[in-house]
């Protein structure tokens, strides 16, 4: 192995996934401590930190590309993981790593230039006959060349930012007066998100199921797909549950799917590992969405079906090795579906739910793999994304899981935030998921309650608003408490108080 | 408040749910003709949870104010106001007497930053519509009208920072 000592430029559960496997192979790793996060779980996992937490600016560290660099240099690490978001997809930055010797665990710059470039995918896709949505060649550049367009290739339409991802910069109009002020929302959204207000329009796919493929390929240009995953269980274009495989796909639509993925990354080079996004339509007609040059949240439970280390391949393979996994080898075995556990709140409409998690346990056991970077005490704060631990687990089949998963669900003990645990609570029961008829559309069309509401946990919560009644008012050596009409009183205070009955 | 006089106590929940408890308010909760052992603890590992039939369920008072009580049970907020006989049927009175809310306050669910006003007053929105999109942890938020009605007054701006609460837009429901 020339890589010998890896510099995490990420944070959180993914940074202790790569650490755990870095471990494996006797590589060393450098962590990053931030003033957000001084006490991080994942500080905990690595050889080596490196500190940072002196720095105040607001902007994160891993998104710096110079101080990044820096620290790689000045730790004598000699390959930077990008984990997902941040760096990751940062073509300037993987160019930066080359430039100072440095390897970037992922693939080459100019792929994920293209790739990244939505307008640019598209025209390779198109180039290499991968189907594509119908739309436009490139960029829009005025509301009147989208209506334009619009007209011709039919309502409903979607405007994209061409520099976009996970939902920015993203607009579904449905009749022409909807236009302008969609098209001026979408271009503003990605300029402010993606410096880059430029957009373009495909006809939209109405309730399509979200189908992506893993890819592994070397720099020798062997290029392999590990199967699908299922990720149509979205909100606001963020997935909140994926599975593998998909009971959408059968072996021959899997083979065409897959075939069309590696077609692909075959046409960028694509070395290292990456993800080919389809839209799935109820014909079985699939379209290119888009590559993502990361590795994903969701590339779990591809790993639990195959057996495969997806993090071991990556640095295998920007190590320079050749790929030592042949399509036929990759067998796709028993079920997995992995559950985001989010500080949100499913009542508000998924709305974040930053805080400090009081106390966390989490099941274990031969079918149950938890990622996380949180521990009790461990705050989700409000700079990064609002995840708590990824609950994955496995079954036979795609019934076992579920039944594996509903009582996973019940053992997961979080406090201090709201969670999206009720959400999936209520989704395990759901006939329709239950049955994988289940679109992109489901959590805004098909369900009514977004969690799970029993009659019998209401009535105990409706006792203990009661006690706490009587407690305050009725009883006469009741304890004291600041009681204060109108005055909000911390949780934490009342618990203390709660301590005693 | 004259605690001999008071027999039993109500909670009402946000969604007009009636739930009633005798007093001096026992520890069990007679489900058909069993009785169930309710029990509120906590400990290091767990924090403050209620025990029934061998369940632990993770429990918290969110907010309370006076007789309201938002209790946070198994991660799903529920809201209620503990009323007496006496104050139950004063409430009746009231309601008797008092006219359909017809104004509908939107408040920001989250703090954040106002990325776009959908609608302007005088607007006629359709229950689920968007009227706001909030953006708050990297995350931009649709925040959508639970009634249908006319917009009538709008008390923000895009790129206005709101705290949670603040009233966003005013709706007169149809």
């Amino acid at each position: 192995m020339k890589i010998k000592k890896i510099l995490i430029a990420n944070r959180g559960e993914i940074a202790i996934r790569i650490i755990r496997t870095a471990k494996q192979m006797k590589i060393s790793t450098v962590a990053i401590r931030t003033a957000i996060e001084p006490n991080a779980m994942y500080l905990e996992y690595a050889d080596e930190i490196y500190d940072y937490s002196e720095d105040l600016t607001e902007i994160p560290v891993f998104l710096d590309i110079e101080k990044i660099i820096e620290i790689a240099l000045n730790t004598g690490a000699d390959a930077i993981h990008p984990g997902y978001g941040f760096l990751a997809e940062n073509a300037y930055f993987a160019n930066k790593c080359l430039e100072n010797k440095l390897i970037f665990i992922g693939p080459d710059p100019d792929t994920i230039y293209k790739m990244g470039n939505k307008t640019i995918a598209r025209k390779i896709a198109l180039a290499n006959g991968i189907p594509v949505a119908s739309g436009s060649e490139g960029n829009i550049s005025n509301e009147e060349e989208a209506i334009a367009l619009a007209e011709k290739i039919g309502y409903p339409v979607i405007i994209k930012a061409a520099s976009g991802g996970g939902g920015r910069g993203m607009r579904i109009v449905r009749k022409a007066e909807d236009m302008e002020k969609f098209f001026m929302i979408a271009s503003k959204e990605a300029e402010k998100a993606f410096k880059d207000p430029s957009v373009f329009i495909e006809k939209y796919i109405e309730n399509p199921k979200h189908i992506e493929f893993q890819i592994l390929g070397d720099k020798f240009g062997n290029v392999i797909h590990l199967g699908e995953r299922e990720c149509s269980i979205q909100r606001k274009h963020q997935k909140l549950l994926e599975e593998a495989p998909s009971s959408a796909l059968n072996s021959e639509l899997r083979r065409k799917m897959g075939a069309t993925a590696v077609k692909i990354a075959k046409a960028v080079d694509y070395y290292s590992a990456g993800t080919v996004e389809f839209l799935l339509d109820s014909d079985d007609n699939y379209y290119f969405m888009e590559m993502n040059t990361r590795i994903q949240v969701e590339h779990t439970v591809t790993e639990i079906v195959t057996g495969i280390d997806l993090i071991q391949q990556q640095i295998r393979i920007a190590n320079g090795n050749a790929l030592n996994i042949k399509q036929e080898d990759v067998i796709l075995k028993g079920w997995a579906i992995e559950c985001r556990i989010n500080a949100e709140d499913v009542q508000a409409g998924f709305a974040p739910d930053p805080g400090k998690i009081e106390n966390l346990s989490m099941p274990s056991g031969p079918e149950i793999r938890i990622d996380t970077g949180i521990k009790a005490g461990s705050s989700i704060v409000s700079s990064y994304d609002s995840m708590i631990a990824k609950l994955i687990v496995k079954g036979k089949d795609r019934k076992d899981a579920i039944k594996n998963c509903k009582m996973a669900l019940d053992k997961v003990w979080i406090k201090g935030t709201k969670t999206t645990l009720p959400f999936f609570r209520m989704l395990v029961r759901n006939q329709k998921f239950l049955e994988g008829n289940f679109t992109t559309a489901f959590i805004e069309k098909d369900i009514e309650k977004y969690y799970l509401n029993s009659e019998y946990e209401e009535m105990l919560a409706a006792w203990l608003a009661t006690k706490m009644f009587v407690e305050e008012n009725l009883e006469e050596n009741s304890i004291q408490v600041d009681f204060e009409n109108g005055k909000e009183m911390s949780p934490w205070l009342m618990n203390k108080r709660m301590n005693q009955f | 408040m004259n605690n001999l006089k008071i027999k039993k106590l109500y909670a009402l929940s946000s969604e007009k749910r009636k739930f009633s408890f005798t007093l001096p308010l026992r520890n069990k909760i007679r489900i058909g003709k069993r009785d169930y052992v309710v029990s509120l603890k906590s400990d290091e590992k767990y924090g403050t949870y209620i025990l029934w039939k061998n369940r632990k369920y993770p429990v918290e008072i969110i907010r309370s104010r006076q007789n309201s009580y938002e209790i946070l049970f198994n991660d799903i907020s529920y809201t209620f106001t503990v009323e007496t006989p006496f104050s139950m049927k004063r409430m009746k009175v009231l309601n008797a007497t008092k006219k359909k809310v017809e104004q509908e306050s939107i408040k920001a669910p989250m703090p954040g930053k106002l990325i776009d006003v959908c609608v302007r007053e005088g607007s006629v929105v359709q229950r689920g519509e968007s009227v706001v999109i909030l953006e708050a942890m990297k995350m931009q938020n649709e925040i959508q009208s639970p009634v249908s009605g006319t917009v009538t007054r709008i008390l923000v701006k895009p790129n206005a920072n709101v705290m949670k609460d603040d009233i966003l837009v005013e709706i007169k429901v149809d």
